[in-house]
């Protein structure tokens, strides 16, 4: 039988409280595209369901001392709609386009994308090389985490059992283009298999310096740090930026799962990195 | 604090422009209270999981999978399914009123109703095979063309992207969306 409470907090301290009450047994609803699979599925049984969806407190994307602050009940659809994203970050709102599909981007959060440790949420490897912070709060303050901190292991992260995520904070870059690509089983309707996002820094074809994440191909979403070490300061041409990508490969441990083979996994890799890379220098379009 | 709701907690919401109060037990899924408590069968349950947008509906205009939201959350909120959208359609359903296995009147045009633009044109364009994505689809462009009443092909397929067709395979689809704007172009 199953057995499920609800309850939709008016205000930041109601819903802090029961967290800090219930731990665990609260299970935060933002948008649910997420849970109510669980709830379907079978996997989640019981619990409180903690609707966050409607909660004004969690609302808001606003420009504040140089950051661009996400409410963490803010839908996909309206930070792409943001006029302050759409100014101080379009790479944001044009990597979020291959997000799902207007049905799901409509309800979802960027907070619920992430806060599962999932190694293929979509705005992992965004947030990643954007330096971004999450800001986690409790009944006994606020912290703010760097997104590098932030996943600990498939499916665990750095929030704990009486926190919750109540905004995402990114640096407004000053210099630089970014790209997301991503490969999934079918266009639309479907999680990623491989996804690559940049930031690049450059002048030219020069590399001053560079930001690579990937989600799907490792325990959890993560910066390929060697990788961006060999592409500092190469001026970069046709050849060595495929290269340069197929580095990737060694700093990656794909699985093989239902959406794909290990070494598939790697090759793709490779060739969306690349990819991602012309397309920052303009190379591709 | 609110008491944490355990059993079934009373909701009112507005559906097809219709005040509607009821009790909803916490885990109960929208799109099973739109059909089984409203009896409004236009709504299809098609996956059950987000995969198919065949119980596509509007949520203060935006459409959402019914499948994917708890009806306790939209409380106070306006939903409109596909009974909802042609003009002058009754709507006329009554929560738990309807006793099992009769025929009721919900999403039965009324005499005086006509068909949305959207829906002649799904017609007149062959966009209908069997019929199950049909209110989804529709339900779905009418989100878009509410936004973008003259959107080009790649909007169309952008916002339907979410709607599985395993009939028509889209080109008729999107003919009956791009008809149907010009249409209300028109009006
Ligand atoms: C058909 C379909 C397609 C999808 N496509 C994609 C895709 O292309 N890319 C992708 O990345 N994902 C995809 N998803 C997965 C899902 O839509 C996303 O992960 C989404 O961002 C989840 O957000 P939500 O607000 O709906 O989360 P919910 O389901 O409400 O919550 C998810 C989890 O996060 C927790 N949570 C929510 N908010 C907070 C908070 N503020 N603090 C702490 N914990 C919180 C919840 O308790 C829950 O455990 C898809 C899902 C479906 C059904
Ligand atoms: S039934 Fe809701 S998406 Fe398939
Ligand atoms: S007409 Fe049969 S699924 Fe679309």
């Amino acid at each position: 039988m199953k057995n499920f409470k609800y309850f939709r907090p008016k205000n930041l301290d109601e819903l802090l409280a029961i967290k800090n009450e219930l731990k665990e047994e609260a299970r935060l609803l933002a948008g649910g595209s997420n849970l109510l699979v669980y709830i379907k599925e079978g996997s989640l049984k019981s619990g409180t369901l903690v609707d966050i969806g409607s909660l004004a407190a969690l609302k808001g994307i606003r420009e504040k001392d140089g950051y661009l602050e996400i409410g963490a009940a803010e839908t996909i659809i309206d930070i792409m709609a943001s006029p302050v994203v759409s100014e101080k970050l379009p790479f944001l709102r044009e990597s979020l386009r291959v997000f799902a599909n207007p049905l799901i981007r409509n309800i979802s959060t960027v907070a619920g994308n992430i806060a599962e440790g999932s190694p293929i949420a979509d705005t992992a490897p965004l947030l990643l090389v954007l330096n971004s912070e999450v800001v986690a709060a409790s009944i006994t303050g606020r912290r703010n985490i760097p997104i590098d901190d932030f996943f600990i292991s498939l499916g665990k992260t750095e929030i704990k059992a009486n926190e919750v995520i109540i905004t995402i904070r990114i640096p407004i870059p000053e210099t630089g283009r970014g790209k997301f690509v991503k490969l999934g089983l079918r266009k639309g309707t479907s999680c990623s298999v491989v996804s690559v996002a940049v930031w690049l820094i450059a002048n030219g074809r020069g590399v001053e310096d560079i930001r690579i994440a990937l989600g799907g191909v490792a325990p959890l979403p993560l910066r390929a740090v060697k990788t961006e070490a060999l592409f500092r300061g190469k001026i970069l041409n046709e050849h060595n930026i495929g290269e340069l990508a197929l580095e990737v490969t060694n700093e990656i441990t794909p699985i093989t799962d239902v959406r794909g083979g290990a070494a598939y996994r790697s090759e793709v890799s490779a060739a969306l990195l690349s990819k991602a890379v012309r397309e920052c220098l303009g190379m591709e379009e | 604090m609110d008491v944490i709701c355990a059993g079934k907690r009373s909701i009112t919401l507005k559906i097809n422009g219709r005040e509607r109060s009821l009790e909803v037990r916490p885990n109960e899924i929208l799109l099973n209270m739109l059909r089984e408590r409203f009896n409004l069968m236009g709504s299809k349950y098609g996956c059950g999981i987000g995969e198919c947008g065949a119980c596509t509906v509007l949520l203060n205009g935006r459409a959402v999978l019914s499948c994917q939201i708890l009806a306790i959350s939209v409380a106070g909120q306006e939903i409109t399914t596909i009974e909802g959208i042609s003009r002058g359609a009754s709507h006329s359903s009554h929560a738990g009123t309807a006793p099992a296995g009769t025929l009721h009147p919900a999403g039965t045009l009324h005499p005086a109703g006509t068909l949305h633009p959207l829906q002649a044109a799904f017609i007149e364009e062959g966009a209908v095979q069997c019929g199950f994505c049909t209110p989804g689809m529709i339900i779905s462009a009418k989100a878009l063309l509410d936004k973008n009443p003259d959107p080009n092909n790649e909007q169309i397929k952008e916002a339907i992207r979410g709607n599985m067709c395993r009939c028509t395979g889209y080109t008729n689809i999107i003919s009956a969306v791009k008809s149907a704007a010009k249409r209300m172009l028109k009006e």
